[in-house]
Formats: structure tokens, C-alpha cells, sequence
């Protein structure tokens, strides 16, 4: 094989693990929303516009992780190959890697405070616009490691490689891939649970959503820390090559 | 391309740190999700007791925080020094 057949070869294999991994988070958190809404629905028919607004909703936000893996996947299969060196095989498989996997909790945890939302606006509905506030806040702060992970995977993409085989800046990268990948996993689906708490302590008692939107908010950055630590493992890893 | 020894090990080394930094994250980010989680719910249940809870959940977050900060550790150790 040459090495353009390689290259050729590692696009298409990283463009199925980008869209492949990312779908499963997007797809559950869809679904988890979507089954909480028919819950509410049942318990309070004449609520049906507030709360399939704020499904719809909650599920775009929740599908943006899974639009990321597309959008790196379409990159992947349509990049230019000519003349590049046989190292992309690598990096390709690398900025997969990275984007597929960290969208699976992203998109896990922003479904799980839509569905609360859902729940919360059938038992409240007189505040559906703090509910639908914040749950749009824990949504998008659990969104932060899939865009790590869409960054690691665009700095792969685009790095000026040198040319002829090593193996070390190859594992470098598939290493940082798997980083940022398994690493924005954890995070995404703990940001989504603290979220997920906070919005349904508000259906229960709306006077305390200054408190709770500052408890949520402290308790997801602490979450988040592990997620950073895997970006500053990825960015040395890829940066060394 | 012939791969020498020693190559191969800091090849390996680099794979280690990411498997170990990304795997090693998984753990504490739900954890810590978690006593996030319930803290959220215990404050609502009784918002007088909101300081002693996000202290709880602080004191609970960095314990479990540890395992994340061993990840990291080993990671810079097997990029730096291996």
C-alpha cells in the first residue's frame, strides 16, 4: 500500500468513529428527553405546547455534540490528500478518536436537564422560563468537553506534518485522540447530572433558583476540571509532533 | 522504516499518557457530577443548610477528584520523563 492509500484509508475509519461514537450520546439524550416528556404529557395534556417547545429545545442541544461528529466526519472524507505526508493516516484516526468519543457524554448530559425540564414545567408551569433558563445553562456548560473535543480534532486535521513515517508522533497522536476522547466523557455526563438535579430542586421550589443556579454552576466546574486536565494532556501530546 | 527500542518506548509512552489522563477522567467527571447533583437537591429540599452542603460537596468532590489528579500525574510523568 502507498501512502496516500493509507491516508485514504484512515480518513474514511476515522470519519465512521467520529459519527459512529458521537450519535450514541446525541441518540440517548434525545431519547431520555423524549420518554420524560411523555411522562409529564400524560399527568398534564393541556400543557402540550409549553413542554414540547421545551423538548424541542432541549433536543437540539443535546444533537449539537452529534452535529459536531458530522461535521468532522464530512472534513474527514472530503480533506485533500495529495502530497501529504503518511503521519495524517495518524492524525486522522487521532481527531476520530477525539471527537467521536467526548460527544458521547455531551450529549448524554444535555439530555438529561431537558428531560427534567420536561418533568419540572408539567408540575410547574407557571415557571417555565426559569426551568427552560436553566436548563439551557447546564445544557450548554455539559456541551464544553465535546468542544474540546471539536478543537483537539480540528487542530489534527489541520497540522502541518512532517513528511516520512515515525512512530512517535504517531501514537503522540492517536494518544491525544484517546485523551480528549475518553476524557470528555465522564465530565459531560457529570455536568449533565448536577444540571439534571438542579432543574428539578427548581419545579419543586422556584423561590431558590438564584441558590441553585449558583450550586450547579460550582459543582460543574469542579466536574469540569478532569475534563481540562485531558485537553492539557491532548494539546502537549499533539503540539510535541 | 525500522523503529529503534527506544523509540518504541516513547512512542508507547505518549499512547500511555492519553489512555491514562482519558480513561482516568471518566470516574471523577461523573462522580463529581453526582455530589453536584444531590447537593442541588438537598438545597432545595432545605436552602437554610446551603452553606454546610456546598462545603459537604466540596470536601466530596476533591475526594473524588483524586484519582482524576493521579491520571494526570502519571500522564506528565510518562511524557516527561519516560
Amino acid at each position: 500500500m502507498t501512502g496516500i492509500e493509507w491516508i485514504k484509508a484512515a480518513s474514511v475509519l476515522g470519519a465512521g468513529m467520529s459519527v459512529g461514537f458521537a450519535a450514541i450520546g446525541a441518540a440517548v439524550g434525545e431519547g431520555y428527553t423524549a420518554g420524560k416528556a411523555n411522562e409529564a404529557l400524560s399527568f398534564r395534556p393541556n400543557l402540550v405546547g409549553d413542554i414540547l417547545k421545551t423538548m424541542l429545545v432541549g433536543q437540539a442541544v443535546a444533537e449539537t455534540a452529534g452535529i459536531f461528529g458530522l461535521v468532522i466526519a464530512m472534513l474527514l472524507l472530503f480533506s485533500p490528500i495529495e502530497g501529504k505526508s503518511v503521519l495524517t493516516a495518524w492524525a486522522y484516526m487521532g481527531a476520530g478518536l477525539s471527537m467521536g468519543l467526548s460527544a458521547i457524554g455531551c450529549g448524554i448530559g444535555a439530555g438529561l436537564p431537558a428531560g427534567t425540564a420536561c418533568q419540572g414545567i408539567g408540575r410547574q408551569p407557571m415557571v417555565s422560563g426559569q426551568l427552560s433558563t436553566l436548563m439551557l445553562i447546564g445544557s450548554g456548560v455539559a456541551q464544553s468537553t465535546a468542544i474540546y473535543g471539536f478543537l483537539i480534532a480540528l487542530l489534527l486535521l489541520y497540522k502541518q506534518l512532517p513528511m516520512g513515517m515515525a512512530i512517535v508522533p504517531a501514537c503522540s497522536m492517536v494518544g491525544a485522540g484517546l485523551c480528549m476522547g475518553f476524557g470528555g466523557i465522564g465530565p459531560g455526563i457529570g455536568e449533565g447530572m448536577a444540571a439534571m438535579e438542579a432543574v428539578s430542586a427548581v419545579a419543586r421550589n422556584p423561590l431558590t433558583v438564584g441558590l441553585m443556579t449558583r450550586t450547579m454552576l460550582v459543582g460543574q466546574a469542579v466536574s469540569e476540571s478532569t475534563g481540562i486536565y485531558s485537553l492539557v494532556v491532548a494539546l502537549l501530546l499533539v503540539l510535541s509532533v | 522504516m525500522d523503529i529503534m527500542g527506544a523509540d518504541l518506548v516513547k512512542a508507547f509512552a505518549c499512547l500511555g499518557a492519553g489512555i491514562s489522563m482519558g480513561l482516568g477522567a471518566i470516574g471523577p467527571g461523573v462522580g463529581e457530577g453526582f455530589a453536584a447533583g444531590k447537593a442541588c437537591e438537598a438545597i432545595g429540599r432545605n436552602p437554610q443548610e446551603a452553606g454546610l452542603l456546598t462545603r459537604t460537596m466540596l470536601v466530596g468532590q476533591a475526594v473524588s477528584e483524586s484519582t482524576g489528579i493521579y491520571s494526570l500525574v502519571i500522564a506528565l510523568l510518562l511524557l516527561f520523563v519516560v
